[in-house]
């Protein structure tokens, strides 16, 4: 399986860092094919929403920096990895760059945001708003991903159970 | 004189509805009433907003943020502005606590199912900085709302909720009113078109 894991390397805490080992070791257990990137705020252009991408062959974006290098490989990625600070119950401005622009693997994407601050609320509203991605809408949508899931951490415990979720998930595609 | 900050939430320049709806709402607030001035995101701020933009907002009456909606939410450039301003305000900045604020929010989408986040994730932002949250404004497929909002009888709803803005603006303190929906006037099937064109195009990709 061929999987990349995108995150915001200006928001990196204990958590962070903890949750992305525990990934590391989900995935590479099978040996899976990860790569890890980091994306920076100053490095990353947000989408221009200049629909280059829907109108071009190839589906060209108009940017051109590490994350239109994540975008020419997403064709075939098998999983996608977004791990993001919970910032008001949505995406960082990071990683929320590069969901705009696309970098979704159209066969699975893992949603996984973090944060040791977020309330109640915030937690419930990252979920809905990334469970929309997977189609939940019917509505037109630009993810058409297969499927998604998503996951909110808070703590060492809960990044713990989503890694071992993740590494049974695995497991069960691996023997189908 | 209260103090009006416009947030242009889009990076499409002169060809986003975004600008039209800033402009509209910007001509209905009187000049002898209104000191106004417009923020407008950039694609790549190095370093972060400057120090001068943050405290536009920080000590406007009211903000009022005019976006597209980008996967069910926020824009990651608008996104960009919202955190150096959570963080300007949050590191010993003095901010108004008091200020309204409201939001145009418009998107290809023909259903209004698509802004439920988007709203709940400005509420948040709100509630982390004490700011005093009134309504928003949605509108499915935008560039055609916008295209004819000119055109006598057609779209009411966005006329009437631009409106409350202003009239809200004017009021006291009174409770937040309710969203404003407003709806394509396109038939269902040209939006089912629309849906299978797309998804279509996108698995061709």
């Amino acid at each position: 399986m061929k999987a990349v894991i995108i995150s915001d390397g200006d928001a990196k805490t204990e958590l962070s860092e903890n949750l992305k080992a525990g990934i590391v070791a989900a995935l590479g257990a099978g040996g899976n094919d990860v790569r890890t990137v980091e994306l920076e705020k100053d490095r990353v252009a947000p989408c221009l929403g200049c629909f280059r991408c829907a109108t071009s062959h190839g589906a060209e974006c108009t940017n051109k920096d590490a994350v239109s290098e994540i975008k020419r490989d997403a064709k075939r990625l098998d999983l996608t990895l977004f791990v993001t600070p919970v910032v008001f119950g949505h995406f960082s401005s990071t990683v929320k760059n590069a969901v705009d622009r696309g970098t979704f693997s159209r066969h699975w994407d893992v949603v996984i945001g973090y944060g040791s601050d977020v309330d109640e609320e915030e937690r419930s509203t990252f979920l809905d708003l990334t469970a929309k991605h997977c189609g939940a809408a019917d509505i037109v949508h630009p993810g058409m991903v297969d499927r998604v899931d998503v996951f909110v951490t808070t703590s060492a415990a809960e990044s713990a159970e989503i890694c071992d979720r993740l590494r049974q998930d695995l497991l069960a595609g691996a023997q189908s | 004189m209260k103090t009006i900050c416009l947030i242009n939430g889009s990076l499409r320049g002169k060809k986003a509805s975004s600008l039209k709806l800033l402009s509209d709402i910007e001509s209905r607030l009187p000049d002898s009433e209104y000191a106004k001035t417009t923020v407008r995101v950039k694609a790549r701020p190095q370093g972060g907003y400057p120090p001068a933009t943050l405290r536009q907002l920080a000590t406007a009456d009211a903000l009022v943020l005019v976006f597209p909606l980008y996967s069910y939410a926020l824009p990651g450039a608008l996104m960009r502005l919202l955190e150096d301003y959570h963080a300007h305000a949050t590191s010993g900045n003095e901010h108004n606590r008091e200020a309204k604020v409201y939001a145009i929010v418009n998107c290809g989408f023909p259903r209004p199912v698509v802004f439920d986040e988007c709203i709940r994730v400005l509420k948040n932002f709100c509630r982390r900085l004490s700011l005093d949250w009134r309504f928003a404004i949605c509108i499915s497929a935008g560039p055609v709302v916008v295209a004819m909002e000119r055109v006598p009888l057609v779209n009411p709803r966005l006329k009437k909720g631009l409106k409350a803005i202003a009239s809200d603006l004017e009021g006291g303190d009174r409770p937040p009113a309710r969203d404003y929906f407003v709806r394509p006037v396109l038939p269902a099937p040209f939006c089912l078109v629309a849906k299978r064109w797309v998804e279509r195009k996108m698995e061709m990709r």
